[in-house]
């Protein structure tokens, strides 16, 4: 679907030559496009098949269906968002932004929808990609296609491991288990004396491979704890009654939950009418993406939740969170998740890849620049300051802090809140993820 | 003789088709080709025997993680052992799957198929060692006749070579299904689709022919997933998954399972269709339910059943 916000439509009416007028047909466009090929040789570095003030064309792939839709639409509306405010303000080199939705489903159909975008719809980048059982096969498919690709919250690890660790096009989100281990470093902080845990996770790699590096991090601080039950309900399951009753059976003093959907809520609830936590601490590493839908009539105080990369009412969040956050809430009714911000982050570092690959000058640079120029790049985000690391994987900060009921809200938020960054939680490049916590000194 | 025109300029049409059409729509040929193999079995089935298989995506997953796990894990990159070996474990598999099933009929027997279906899908999704779990494994590019072809872009690869060669796999799998269909056994079983009762006591073993056709249809579903591989690079549970069972037999009804190459216009339509539908619009899965509707009660012999409304509704 060619997916036109009211301001992109008005940008583009402004803008010329457009992009539905009648007076440019295929043949003319090409024409065209020639001709700035021809002006373009002049340098090697510049595109030569882009008009200035033409639209650039953005592809997004976003789940639509399913019960990820909630993440895709948050990562969506913040594309849009962010596309407005670039088109507001003139563009990109003057070009203003026009972006060309797909839907994220299968990784078969998503890899024809991204093949779409890039050879059909001509797209200069694809932003997107949730679900990493679809970008592992999207990696390959963005390096074939040598056209920049930007994911949202998808990597392409196989379990904790990296299968592309040199991409040249393909730009990747944080480790998977990146708030596991946020959650692992803070948990003795916050919950002293704790001798025994309980885990439960989706039973696909996401739940596995959080439970594990949960595991590993927290032997570090409490070498004696122990892990007294570990429980995998398929993705979906909204009866976790049997659950329940299994934790509070094994009366461990901790339960360590990383549900990140709908079963979170859930969950909580369930959990909440048999007072589960009134004997036992909880650490919740994701449920901060369905945080507005935790109410406090059921969501107990002193609880760690984890908000991934963003969290919506951080007391030091800078104006630009702040203006998001009012405008969101304003036009969708609800406070925005931490995927807003990964969306919103690979489309501002797109913009700034662009303008500095351009050096200045209002010629549209070649892809291979573009990419060149977002490595490393650092960008101001929703949640402050985020950059791409060497090797194409996102940098950032993690949120996570104690549940309360002292705000203004129906839902609770954290307080403390801590601040963790993927310098110290996501292993380097070129890491195993295990050895590196391993010969962690505490 | 019409109908054998349509052919031989619908068969040119997809030999030119990487000389005219833009890459993309090239590529989109090649799911189609796949999903082609797969018809032609599950119509053997479906069309001919009389018997809706729920749980044909099992077959297809086989395939597709054969060629996976033989190019990931045992470096075999040729398509033909690819192939062959895909076409082996199909059969293997189907042998007591189909066994068990064809002794039932009707919901029995889409039941059961479903069942065996789902059980595939729980293996590859939690034997996460062999089959990569829900991330699935990747399918490297296969070589073809030989050639290794490493060297080339994947998307020159793959709307050059590989392109050509799915387009021989669908032929020769059309030519061996039409002999097949055409044969006495063919014969037989379209006896014991229209009167079971009949055909057993004219001698005809209609839990034998049953079981045959069933191992027939697995084989070429085998196939047809190991074609599915490459283009997508990845295998994943999904490929086994139930809805993707109901998409192949959605295929079926589109096309129109009364005709040989119904299935065939089916996969084409559908592919074609779901591309543009989903570009258009974000609910198009209410468009694709809303369309089944509609064949069901309007149009029981599909597209080509549209096409020639005299004859009569069953024709195989």
């Amino acid at each position: 679907m060619r997916h036109l916000s009211q301001a992109t439509r008005e940008l583009l009416r402004a803008h010329g030559p457009r992009y539905n007028s009648p007076r440019y047909d295929r043949r003319q466009i090409l024409g065209l496009a020639g001709a700035a090929a021809a002006a373009a040789a002049l340098r090697f570095d510049v595109a030569p098949a882009q008009a200035q003030g033409e639209p650039v064309k953005l592809g997004v792939v976003a789940i639509r269906a399913g019960i990820a839709a909630p993440v895709g639409a948050a990562g969506l509306r913040a594309t849009e968002w962010w596309a407005e405010r670039v088109n507001k303000a003139g563009g990109i080199l003057g070009r203003p932004v026009q972006l060309v939705v797909e839907e994220e489903s299968n990784p078969k159909d998503t890899v024809e929808r991204y093949r779409k975008l890039v050879l059909q719809d001509k797209v200069e980048a694809v932003l997107g990609g949730i679900s990493t059982g679809v970008t592992l096969a999207l990696g390959p498919v963005a390096e074939d296609l040598a056209t920049p690709w930007l994911s949202w919250d998808g990597t392409t690890q196989k379990g904790v491991e990296e299968t592309m660790p040199n991409p040249k096009w393909a730009f990747k989100s944080v480790d998977n288990e990146v708030e596991a281990i946020v959650a692992g470093i803070l948990t003795p902080k916050y919950f002293k004396g704790i001798k025994t845990v309980a885990g439960i996770g989706n039973d696909y790699s996401y739940g596995h491979d959080c439970w594990q590096s949960y595991q590993a991090v927290l032997k570090r601080y409490v070498p004696d704890v122990k892990f007294v039950l570990e429980l995998f309900p398929k993705l979906g399951v909204t009866d976790f009654t049997s659950h329940i009753a299994a934790i509070q059976q094994s009366k461990a003093d901790l339960l360590m939950c990383s549900f990140w959907s709908g079963d979170a809520t859930i969950i909580m609830k369930q959990a909440a009418a048999v007072g589960l936590f009134k004997t036992m601490k909880g650490v919740f590493t994701t449920a901060g993406g369905v945080h507005d839908s935790l109410k406090k009539e059921f969501t107990p105080e002193g609880l760690l939740l984890g908000y991934n990369t963003m969290y919506f009412d951080d007391p030091k969040g800078g104006p630009l969170l702040k203006q998001f956050v009012r405008e969101y809430k304003a036009k969708h009714n609800e406070y925005p998740p931490y995927e807003c911000d990964h969306a919103f982050f690979n489309a501002e570092s797109y913009k700034a890849a662009v303008e500095k690959a351009a050096r200045g000058g209002r010629q549209w640079p070649e892809k291979a620049a573009v990419v060149k120029a977002l490595e490393g790049l650092e960008v101001e985000s929703l949640s402050g300051r985020r950059s791409w690391r060497e090797d194409h994987v996102q940098m950032c900060n993690f949120y996570q802090g104690i549940t309360t009921h002292k705000n203004s809200y129906d839902f609770v938020t954290i307080s403390p809140v801590e601040v963790v960054s993927t310098k110290q939680a996501m292993k380097p490049a070129g890491a195993k993820l295990f050895d590196w916590i391993n010969g962690w000194k505490i | 003789m019409t109908g054998r025109l349509l052919v031989a300029a619908a068969a040119a049409a997809i030999a030119v088709a990487p000389l005219v059409a833009s890459t993309y729509h090239v590529l989109l040929m090649l799911p189609f080709m796949a999903y082609a193999v797969v018809l032609l079995g599950l119509n053997l089935l479906f069309g001919y025997a009389g018997l809706v298989s729920f749980g044909h995506a099992l077959f297809i997953g086989i395939g597709a993680y054969t060629g996976a796990f033989l190019t990931s894990h045992c470096k075999i990159r040729s398509l033909e052992v690819i192939l062959i070996a895909a076409a082996a474990l199909g059969a293997l598999v189907a042998a007591p799957v189909g066994a068990l099933c064809v002794r039932y009929v009707k919901i029995y027997f889409g039941m059961l198929t479903l069942a065996f279906g789902m059980v595939f899908h729980t293996f590859v999704l939690k034997f996460y060692r062999l089959t990569g779990g829900d991330e699935g494994t990747p399918f490297l590019r296969p070589s073809l006749l030989g050639r290794s072809l490493e060297a080339m872009p994947k998307i020159d690869y793959l709307v050059g070579p590989y392109y050509y060669y799915s387009l021989a796999v669908l032929v020769l799998a059309t030519l061996c299904m039409w002999r097949i269909v055409h044969s006495p056994f063919g014969l037989c079983l379209k006896t014991i689709r229209d009167n079971p009762a009949k055909a057993e006591t004219l001698g005809i073993g209609v839990t034998r022919y049953r079981f045959h056709a069933f191992v027939i249809s697995a084989v070429y579903a085998a196939v047809g997933g190991a074609l599915l591989g490459p283009p997508i690079g990845n295998v994943d549970p999904t490929l086994a998954y139930w809805t993707h069972s109901g998409n192949i037999v959605f295929m079926t009804l589109l096309g129109g399972f009364t005709s040989f190459f119904g299935p065939v216009v089916g996969a084409f339509v559908f592919i074609y269709l779901q591309h543009w539908v989903m570009s258009v619009v974000p609910y198009w899965r209410l468009i694709f339910g809303a369309i089944l509707a509609a064949i069901v009660i309007f149009a029981p012999g599909g597209l080509l059943g549209l096409l020639e409304p005299r004859r009569a509704a069953v024709r195989l």
